[in-house]
């Protein structure tokens, strides 16, 4: 297992050099006395990048010495991370240098996932992809065939697949993540707060955060930003069945019972509304449904919540008053990933309800409107009309769900049902539907309907075993990709330069997607002749140059505090609702019917000796991505299940045992047990992305239990997003 | 001026994210299972019965009195006039003998260079006029390092505004390290310095082996007294479990 084929070991920060110290007299005692050499820096160069290790996409300087990435540093310029990069960001040479890589095309000559292979040439991969695609669209036509992307060098697959003529293209971003949260959002506010969330952090003065474990589910600015809002001096009160590092450094940690969130909220709201607590001037300019909302939530009351959450009814209304209190300086904090209960749609509801009763939109220490750098996508021909419904479908079965990104869930089942109509062929880019929690038996069974299925990825992982044809991407070290545009206090537009050539047979996703466009006919949408033509033509279109941005990475533009908090200074707000104002009652739910989404919806508790299965992050692992990184494996190599010792007591379980943990569906899952007190009794946790069964990951194989494989699919019956926190398990020693 | 490097580990600002642990692995080539930094993570359980995580990122502490320079024959290990403890790699043999004098377990043997690997404060960037790579990459904002004897640098400031302490051992007598904590918090017994193992003359050992960690400026002595850490030195023994990696 070890790493230095794949990584030159020669590549020390430091010549031995003739720096000559002196020795501090008195202290040596009884040593001779000896000028000693000492280490100096080596010259190195420096190329701008932006990190792919997690999808908050900090802004990079990396060190290149004779040829090679040596070291990852943060671009101090860069408005989400100044600077600093977290553990996975400085472990990003290991996924160039990870002796594991897919290092040349593949041709599946076994039976799907039988882990035979054969190289072939990138021209027979191609050509053999164009003919395969050829051949689905002419027998079961374009829509046939489904792309899944999952990093940052996704968006030419998007395309790719839209030339072909298929509305299906979908990221786990929604159906599987952020989905509720930007809808929830979007319906009361018109603003969807997802990507890199526009929170005023550092001036925020009281922080009610739901689960939101942004010490551990680390996003490198917006953890930054909060650390330095509580070294300011805001209160912290944190919702979780767990005591997470985010807990250790907050006031109140509330034990919340799993999947009620929800009616703490609506109890909070209680007592705003009812006391008059809102922000009265703000609301009666600003907003729709007050009276109705009033209506709607007078059975909601903190006794009534204290019963269904666990968190005293007195506890409730005091956090009511201390917020109203700090207002508009304080946040409802949403769970970035909101995917865990039957009504996600009303906790996200109640939480943009609640921040807009507080007023908090575009003031000081609440939510301020981003500025964006404008950059045109290049000019392309239209892409061809499709007469086919989404097949997940998002936009259609699934009205609110983004027809952008889709309902991955709804995508694999609908691979593995054929319906509403045949998928028979799939393009993955990145991702892994295995583990990131949508059923192993759906994706079998998907996979298994498949007449094509080609993945392109940098590493091998579960989902990418089962390909006919594997496409080793470049890494994002070795590359340029599509420039990046964001949404923070500045306007700013970055680049990514690769720090070195490609280690191996490797291409990245955009000349990957024009071999196959131009075989298949389609070239005119692939009209740059490497993706740096392509940022040339867009930085040509503003009046910059790829030499302007790579001078420094990134270019911002200064951050304008009246565009950021209009309200400080006697602006208006915009929201762009139906209405154009906050809904407290959204209309849009109203016509749909799915207004219920407000009301309270009871929740599975756990029978006799059964136990809610949480999931979730630590800062050294993305998702189920890393788990195979030698430098990440070795600060945790496998997750253990999290149970209180109480409960642990009464099944005869001691920390470090070995457990079984069952579903109701009877899957299961072995691992270790960490037996803490910082955990509620009728709840378990597991850290997301360990047990994986691909033998190429040759550190992460069969470390750890799989969350994936336990989670549940459940939905959200108006949304469609996955309910991942609807499992109920038991636990028994090994 | 003399210099005189010192480095402050907020604690209150520790995540635990080991991004400090990475870098420092990407700088200098430590090799899979060994370290020049970590993040002790102490679990317990408070009065209240709430449970309490404290987190310690440590490395060296580049002590003025250094037991390991002491320790070493060939003269490898030296202190530098601004306070930097260093290994001469052409001079080093590897014997180990500085390896248990440390109290804090910051030195280990390098099995693919066969010499003594430790912080050194990243001396070559220091030296640059870069701060250290665990500095410069840490999230929180936990970890700052400068000039303590320049009164503008953001470390003069902060010792200045903020209450510190050092983990001084008694077997450094009138000694300072160049390594400071967050005062305030009891201290778990895990993060206290263990005795030196080599050179402790025998009237010292009853005070060596239950250490209290001295204050450092503007120290609140109050704050944590042999009692208090005592207290939970069982808890400690109970702290095991894979996800403590480097507890």
């Amino acid at each position: 297992m070890s790493y230095s084929r794949g990584f030159d070991p020669k590549r020390r920060a430091f010549l031995g050099a003739s720096v000559l110290g002196a020795v501090t007299p008195g202290v040596a005692l009884g040593r001779i006395d000896v000028p000693h050499t000492q280490e100096s820096l080596r010259e190195q160069d420096t190329a701008y990048s932006f990190c792919d290790m997690c999808y908050w996409r900090c802004g990079l300087k990396v060190r290149v010495r004779e040829g090679r990435a040596v070291k990852i540093d943060g671009n101090p310029e860069h408005p989400y991370n100044h600077g600093v990069v977290c553990a996975k960001g400085n472990a990003g040479l290991m996924a160039a240098y990870d002796p594991d890589r897919l290092q040349y095309p593949m041709l599946r000559t076994g039976a799907r996932g039988e882990g035979k292979w054969a190289r072939i040439s990138w021209d027979e991969a191609l050509d053999r992809i164009a003919d395969g695609l050829s051949k689905v669209k002419e027998q079961y036509g374009a829509e046939s065939l489904a792309m899944i992307g999952h990093g940052s060098w996704e968006k030419p697959y998007h395309r790719l697949a839209h030339a072909f003529g298929t509305p299906n293209t979908t990221s786990p971003v929604f159906g599987l993540c952020c989905g509720p949260r930007a809808i929830g959002n979007m319906m009361v506010t018109g603003r969807n707060l997802t990507g890199n969330e526009t929170l005023d952090l550092e001036n925020c003065k009281y922080f009610l955060m739901l689960g939101r474990n942004i010490t551990e589910s680390l996003h490198n600015g917006e953890t930054m930003a909060w650390v330095e809002g509580v070294a300011r001096g805001a209160k912290v009160v944190y919702a979780d069945p767990r005591y997470t590092i985010t807990a250790s450094k907050s006031d109140e940690w509330l034990a919340i019972r799993p999947l009620t969130d929800h009616a703490l909220l609506l109890a909070l709201i209680h007592v705003v509304v009812n006391e008059a607590l809102y922000d009265q001037q703000f609301i009666a300019e600003y907003a729709t449904g007050l009276d109705e909302l009033k209506q709607r939530i007078q059975a909601y009351t903190p006794e009534w919540a204290a019963g269904e959450t666990d968190i005293p009814a007195e506890t409730i209304v005091r956090i009511a008053r201390e917020m109203a209190a700090q207002a508009p300086a304080v946040l409802v904090y949403s769970p970035r990933r909101l995917t865990r209960s039957s009504n996600d749609l009303g906790t996200a509801v109640s939480i943009a309800i609640l921040n807009s009763l507080f007023g908090v939109w575009d003031r000081h220490g609440g939510i301020f409107t981003p500025a964006t750098f404008a950059i045109p996508e290049p000019d392309l021909p239209p892409y061809p009309h499709s007469h086919a419904e989404r097949a997940d479908g998002a936009g259609s079965r699934w009205p609110i769900a983004n027809t952008q990104y889709g309902l991955t869930n709804e995508m694999w089942r609908a691979m593995a049902d054929q319906q509403p109509y045949p998928i028979k062929a799939l393009i993955t880019a990145g991702g892994n539907g295995f583990m990131n929690g949508t059923d192993y038996d759906r994706i079998h069974r998907a996979i298994a309907n498949l007449d094509l299925f080609i993945a392109a990825d940098i590493a091998p992982n579960e989902m990418n075993s089962y390909a006919d044809i594997l496409l080793p991407e470049a890494s994002y070290l070795e590359r340029y990709d599509d420039l990046q545009t964001g949404g923070a206090k500045e306007a700013f537009v970055a680049i990514r330069t690769p720090a070195m050539a490609p280690l191996h047979d490797t291409r990245d996703a955009w000349s990957i997607c024009k071999g196959i466009a131009n075989r298949l006919g389609l070239g005119a949408y692939f009209p740059h002749d490497s993706v740096a033509d392509l940022i040339d033509e867009r930085l040509h279109k503003v009046g910059l140059s790829r030499a302007e941005l790579e001078l420094k990475g990134v270019i911002k533009l200064p951050a304008d505090p009246a565009k950021n908090f209009p309200r400080e200074y006697g602006l208006p707000s915009r929201f762009d609702t139906p209405s154009g104002k906050l809904e407290l009652i959204p209309s849009t739910l109203k016509q749909l019917g799915m207004d219920d989404a407000i009301d309270y919806e009871q929740q599975l508790r756990p029978q006799d000796g059964e136990f809610h299965l949480t999931f979730g992050r630590i800062g050294v692992h993305t998702h189920a991505r890393t788990q195979n990184n030698p430098w990440l494996a070795d600060l945790m190599a496998e997750n253990a299940l999290w149970l209180h010792p109480d409960a642990a007591a009464a099944r005869g379980i001691e920390n470090g045992m070995r457990v079984r943990v069952t579903d109701r569906r009877g899957r299961s899952e072995e691992l270790a047990v960490k037996v803490t007190a910082r955990i509620r009794r009728d709840t378990v946790f597991m850290l997301h992305g360990f047990g994986h069964f691909d033998p190429r990951m040759r550190i992460a194989y069969g470390r750890g239990g799989s969350d994936a494989n336990l989670a549940s699919i459940e939905q959200d019956r108006r949304i469609g997003s996955v309910a991942m926190g609807m499992a109920l398990v038991r636990v028994e020693k090994v | 001026m003399k210099k005189r490097y010192v480095m402050l580990a907020d604690i209150t600002r520790c995540i635990n994210c080991k991004a400090c642990v990475v870098a420092c692995r990407a700088e200098w080539d430590t090799p899979l299972g060994y370290s020049r930094d970590w993040v002790h993570e102490v679990e317990s359980v408070r009065a209240d019965g709430l449970p309490q995580l404290q987190l310690f990122p440590g490395r060296c502490q580049h002590c003025d009195e250094a037991p390991c320079v002491d320790a070493c024959p060939s003269g490898a290990a030296w202190k530098r006039a601004d306070g930097i403890v260093l290994v001469d790699e052409g001079i080093c043999s590897g014997c180990e003998l500085c390896v248990p004098a440390c109290p804090y377990d910051a030195r280990w043997l390098n099995p693919e260079t066969n010499t003594i690997s430790k912080c050194t404060f990243c001396q070559p960037r220091v030296d640059a006029g870069l701060p250290p790579a665990c500095v410069q990459t840490c999230v929180g904002g936990a970890l700052h390092f400068g000039d303590a004897n320049d009164p503008q640098s953001t470390v003069s400031r902060l010792l200045h505004n903020k209450e510190w302490l050092q983990l001084n051992t008694s077997e450094v007598p009138g000694a300072t390290s160049h390594y400071y904590y967050t005062a305030g918090q009891t201290l778990p017994s895990s993060v206290l310095p263990h005795p030196v193992q080599q050179h402790i003359p025998g009237t010292l050992l009853s005070e060596v082996i239950n250490p209290a960690a001295k204050l450092g400026i503007g120290g609140m002595f109050g704050a944590f007294v042999i009692a208090g850490v005592k207290k939970i030195i069982d808890r400690r023994t109970q702290l095991s479990g894979k996800e403590q990696h480097h507890d």
